[in-house]
């Protein structure tokens, strides 16, 4: 843009300047830059806005660094998902089980604390865009493990204490090594915030999971924990309804999503209950499935198992 | 089992409409905010008006007046700093966000008609009662002052040209040389693709319409011969 000024607006541009050349119309061409350089170094405008610069400088780079550990939060939390959706035999859960708190473990000790560092003494709620894909993606592997683990869920207080750590002053710089030691001086926390917003965005994006997973427990035989998974959603449900409304947009859209898989988990359990017995039990999830003939897998939230 | 969703979706609750009195709260607030600015806004739009004669001490009669009306601002934001809890700022940013923007934008406005020199942040800040550093409290957003600074490149690009109608020729040289100055400046910044980087995209357009009304000026002669003595020592 400052170049669109060099050629014949040099000269006119000139009159205006209050130093260096005052009275001449000659300097064309590259003039529009020269007048940036040239104004700039004895101005006092221009030393406020290298500190502005380095200022926004900073702001801009942290928030792309907590992106990145965002998405690799999120990555690594589908993958967990889908570890856990893996396993359809009582024998393998324990082995399933294991491994998935083990990693969900080593995200909370590594890529999350980091985050913590990343914002440590900044306004968290400023970079929360930033991280919010990559923790509601985090809930859900969380509480989806928690669901298969125990059939319940820990609410967003017991899973922000998760996501504290304690570091030692000093080396507040050196990565996370420095807090495994029992911190013998002078120690303070740091923490990712997690609000009940990415929460309760978490536990929507659940209920998707549970539907797949009652689905493929049907596929296995296990039609008792078909009927609780689909209580268990619906309970979901019914608590999503009481704070519509007043909870912004996203929570609204990924109702309607919740919405659609309650139906179809009650339309697999129905016809489960209707023609559970004429139907032999390897068949029944496809006739289930297709009765219930809603699903369509484009249309929940693309589930990538990367 | 479903006890233990139905505590969690009550907490929730109860989460919701705190936070919904409390932006209730804030929302109030931030409409006595948003009177007084479009008080100050009326206030400075006189200086638009032809026939200012005795045009400094006009500039200096509506800054006063808007100085004045600053106080009511610093109220209200004093109010938002004891209302928006500690660390929260930018949970509630976007409520105040363009109110704050616009009030930059007559801060700036105010101290260029006063002094023609580029406005701090600080003096911004201190204007609307507000810290300058975000470690203080209730601070001023950086990216609010900035566009605060380019909604004035586009009210100084009308000032230029109803000034050369009022018959002060000397004004938009003035103008010219100050914008490209804050043209300048903008250059530093490695801007993202955000509001802030659109905004600044028509920064350029009211550099050029500053630079027509001084070359309308000078090839009529009517351009004065001494240009303006430069005031950066301030």
């Amino acid at each position: 843009m400052s170049h669109s000024r060099g050629g014949s607006g040099g000269g006119r541009r000139n009159r205006g300047q209050y130093f260096g050349h005052k009275n001449s119309k000659i300097l064309v061409g590259d003039k529009g830059r020269e007048v940036l350089e040239n104004i700039n170094e004895n101005s006092l405008v221009i030393k406020q806005f290298r500190v502005y610069a380095a200022e926004l400088d900073s702001k801009h780079d942290r928030y792309e660094a907590v992106v990145k550990l965002s998405r690799d939060i999120t990555i690594e939390s589908k993958r967990i998902i889908f570890l856990l959706h893996t396993f359809d035999k009582e024998s393998k859960r324990d082995a399933v089980l294991g491994e998935a708190k083990t990693r969900l473990d080593v995200l909370a000790k590594t890529l999350f604390k980091s985050i913590a560092q990343e914002l440590d003494g900044q306004n968290p709620f400023q970079y929360l865009r930033a991280y919010t894909a990559g923790i509601q993606e985090y809930i859900e592997a969380v509480t989806f493990y928690q669901y298969l683990e125990s059939n319940k869920l820990d609410d967003w207080k017991d899973l922000e204490r998760s996501l504290i750590y304690v570091v030692p002053c000093e080396i507040k710089s050196t990565p996370w090594d420095g807090a495994l030691e029992p911190a013998a001086y002078t120690s303070r926390e740091i923490r990712t915030m997690l609000t009940p917003h990415e929460y309760i965005l978490g536990i929507a994006d659940l209920t998707g999971e549970l539907m797949r997973k009652c689905i493929s427990n049907l596929g296995s035989g296990d039609i008792a924990s078909c009927f609780q998974t689909c209580n268990f959603v619906r309970s979901i449900y019914i608590g999503f309804l009481g704070c519509v409304g007043s909870s912004g947009k996203e929570i609204n859209r990924k109702l309607y999503t919740l919405k659609q898989s309650l139906i179809k988990m009650e339309n697999v359990c129905y016809t489960v209950k209707v023609r559970g017995s004429e139907i032999p039990k390897h068949m029944l999830a496809d006739v289930a499935i297709g009765a219930s003939n809603e699903y369509a897998a484009e249309d929940d939230e693309g589930y990538h198992p990367f | 089992m479903s006890t233990n969703v139905t505590s969690i979706f009550n907490s929730f609750q109860d989460y919701l409409n705190t936070e919904q009195e409390l932006r209730e709260e804030i929302r109030t607030i931030v409409k006595e905010i948003e009177q007084s600015a479009r008080e100050i806004l009326m206030v400075l739009q006189n200086i638009h008006n032809e026939n200012v004669s005795e045009e400094n001490t006009i500039v200096s009669e509506h800054c006063t007046k808007a100085r004045c009306l600053f106080e009511d601002v610093r109220k209200g934001y004093a109010k938002l700093a004891a209302v928006v809890p500690e660390n929260q700022y930018y949970r509630f940013h976007e409520h105040w966000r363009f109110v704050t923007q616009r009030l930059c934008f007559l801060a700036s406005l105010t101290i260029y008609l006063e002094v023609k020199i580029l406005v701090h942040k600080d003096t911004v800040a201190e204007l609307l009662g507000v810290k300058s550093n975000r470690e203080e409290g209730f601070h001023l957003d950086l990216e609010d002052f900035l566009m605060g600074l380019l909604q004035l490149s586009s009210e100084l690009c009308r000032f230029a040209v109803n000034s050369v109608t009022s018959g002060d020729y000397d004004r938009p040289i003035e103008i010219s040389r100050f914008v490209n100055e804050l043209n300048a400046g903008f250059r530093l910044l490695n801007l993202k693709n955000d509001s802030l980087r659109k905004r600044f995209d028509a920064l350029k357009y009211d550099v050029k319409k500053i630079e027509e009304v001084v070359y309308d000026l000078s090839i009529r002669g009517l351009k004065p011969a001494v240009p303006p003595a430069p005031v950066d020592s301030k």
